[in-house]
């Protein structure tokens, strides 16, 4: 069953624009100049029920502004759109329902009073029985940890405790599609893992299709089947997450701390290393694990540098999405 | 088409939502405990002005009527008048903060109305504020002038002051949904405050102004949204409550198909900010 479909969808912005300065403004004041800024230019998507997508483009690319379209928010220029069965912008309260949504950087608990203010509610405005209510609130709040601050006020909570609430809040209704906008911004490595988790198993258990815009690598890898990459409103990538690992993800970064200078000049190139920064006591270098392992990299090193701690990080998203925009242009030029 | 059963279905929906809204609200305002005494404080500060000024205006002299109000009446109407317009949160910097930090897209993707869910928030707390400034203003009113005229007026004040809230609720949301079109509505809100000041009778009972302003007054909702319940409070006429509330009903109406469009119109052309 289709989840989400899209076609030819299109969004075009009137922007007032001022001139500079205060003659300007004033100008713009009694003739104001429009002009059209097209954020999203006819995409097509196909999304089925239980698939997990990520949605990824650079700040301004018309994430924002597809979603706004899909959730029924903002009616498009131009194009068509189907979501649970609905047109979004015709039937927003109907399809309200059947969608959820998690905003990151903006809460839908009630700052002064505990999450079970909240979740009570939630259940009523998406209208749960009284018993169903009950017997949905037990699971979440069980599998999502809440006990012990499910009676705490909001703003006692930290980041992470708040998120985990906002999300299993987000599920109360068992929405059929779950848009989440960057759901682990800010949170430390642990709290984004049990939060990844958490939502992989309500994935899986209730076939919940998920929506996701993020700017991490490691929600792409760890919750998403499937990659969409938007860049100036168009779709530019839509591959499984697997294959986009393959050819993108296969980079890892190593950050060498040193113990003492390193003196590298007379060292022969290793295939597959690529040494990014070197500076006294820190070392950085990338590695393309389809030419060569982590721990042959490293071997590469020892014995020439002495090492007083490592890491070994995903590239940053941007870097991936610059790849891939990098790859699309050669491929283009080719073409 | 949907049957008759349907729509009242909808409906009980609807007023559950709200009421589940309402029970949040009023919570909340239990965590506001600062924001309370400070309002109250200030209650009790303007209503001894209020009284000073007026005991001047009598010549200390209790028996004294001017436009048909002793002191003692016109102190309880201030306090009526007083209650009524610090109660009314602040709707329209709210509304115009969600559109400027793009919250009011977590609330266009619920299943119930925007503009039913600020109503439900708003009457909920306006009304809890209502009751303690009430009970504040009584208090310092009685210690002043001594204690009121209790008995049908009371009934009359509480029932007018429902539709009051509400009226001022669509006054405040026509300011409030322009926030869909101008970046600010600061001006617009000072704008509205200084009208129920003067020609709602928040500071003055209207039967005290000039004859040309009263009939101005006459045809306008201000009236309705503070003078009415605040006379009725010292002055109970059940003649005059039941033409204030049908008064009051048809504003109700004429209000809310002007929030209705506005709103419509608005959130078809709403550009959501930040993503």
């Amino acid at each position: 069953m289709r989840a989400l479909t899209t076609h030819g969808l299109s969004k075009t912005f009137k922007v007032k624009r001022k001139p500079e300065g205060l003659s300007g403004s004033v100008r713009a004041l009694f003739k104001p100049e429009w002009k059209d800024k097209i954020a999203v230019h006819s995409i097509d998507l196909a999304i089925e029920q239980g698939e997990t997508v990520a949605f990824l483009g650079p700040n301004g690319a018309g994430k924002s502004t597809t979603i706004k379209m899909l959730t029924g928010i903002l009616h498009p220029t131009s194009g068509e759109a189907e979501v649970a069965g609905f047109v979004p912008w015709r039937d927003r309260t109907k399809l309200a329902f059947r969608i959820g949504t998690v905003f990151g950087q903006k809460s839908q608990l009630w700052y002064h009073l505990p999450p079970i203010d909240t979740f009570e509610l939630i259940s009523r405005v998406y209208e749960l029985t009284r018993a169903d209510y009950a017997a949905r609130q037990r699971d979440l709040i069980e599998r999502f940890e809440l006990g012990p601050y499910l009676h705490t006020p909001v703003r006692k909570l930290s980041l992470g405790e708040r998120m985990r609430c906002e999300i299993a809040a987000s599920f109360l209704h068992r929405p059929q599609l779950l848009f989440l906008d960057e759901p682990t911004i800010g949170l430390d490595v642990v709290v984004k893992q049990r939060i990844r988790e958490l939502i992989r198993e309500r994935n899986r258990r209730e076939e919940t299709t998920v929506f996701l815009t993020s700017h991490d690598a490691g929600d792409v890898e760890e919750l998403c089947s499937r990659v969409i990459v938007i860049h100036h409103g168009g779709v530019l990538l839509d591959e499984p997450v697997e294959r986009v690992k393959r050819d993108v993800l296969s980079r890892k970064t190593v950050r060498l701390t040193l113990a003492e200078e390193a003196d590298l000049s007379g060292m022969p190139e290793t295939a597959g290393v690529d040494i990014r920064e070197s500076e006294p006591g820190r070392l950085v270098f990338s590695v393309d694990l389809k030419r060569i392992g982590i721990e042959e990299a490293l071997n590469a090193f020892l014995g020439k540098v002495r090492i007083a701690d490592l890491t070994v990080e995903d590239p940053p998203l941007e870097e991936i999405i610059k790849h891939i925009y990098g790859s699309q242009a050669r491929e283009e030029v080719r073409s | 088409m949907m049957s008759f059963r349907g729509r009242m279905a909808r409906y009980a929906a609807s007023g559950s939502k709200g009421i589940a809204v309402g029970r949040i609200a009023w919570r909340q305002q239990l965590a506001y405990k600062t924001d309370l005494l400070l309002r109250a404080s200030f209650l009790l500060l303007i209503l001894f002005v209020f009284e000073q000024l007026w005991s001047a205006a009598y010549g200390g002299d209790t028996s004294k009527v001017i436009g048909g109000f002793t002191l003692k009446q016109i102190v309880w109407y201030l306090v009526f008048t007083e209650a009524l317009t610090l109660a009314v949160p602040p709707l329209a910097a709210r509304i115009e903060e969600e559109v400027k930090n793009g919250e009011i897209a977590v609330r266009l993707t619920r299943p119930m109305s925007y503009v039913g869910y600020h109503y439900a928030s708003y009457m909920a707390e306006a009304a809890f504020r209502f009751f303690v400034h009430l009970a504040v203003g009584g208090l310092i009113a009685w210690a002043l002038v001594g204690a009121p005229a209790f008995g049908a007026g009371w009934a009359d004040l509480l029932l007018l002051s429902a539709g009051a809230l509400s009226i001022l609720f669509l006054l405040h949301a026509i300011v409030a949904l322009s926030a869909f079109w101008v970046e600010e509505t600061s001006g617009m809100s000072f704008v509205l405050n200084k009208l129920q000041f003067t020609v709602g009778g928040m500071l003055l009972p209207l039967d005290l102004m000039p004859e040309w302003l009263q009939r101005i007054c006459a045809w306008l909702p201000f009236q309705a949204a503070l003078y009415f319940p605040a006379r009725a409070g010292v002055q109970a006429h059940s003649a005059d409550v039941l033409r204030d509330l049908a008064i009051q009903i048809g504003w109700l109406i004429a209000l809310a198909a002007i929030v209705t469009w506005i709103y419509r119109r608005g959130v078809g052309k709403l550009h959501v900010n930040g993503g």
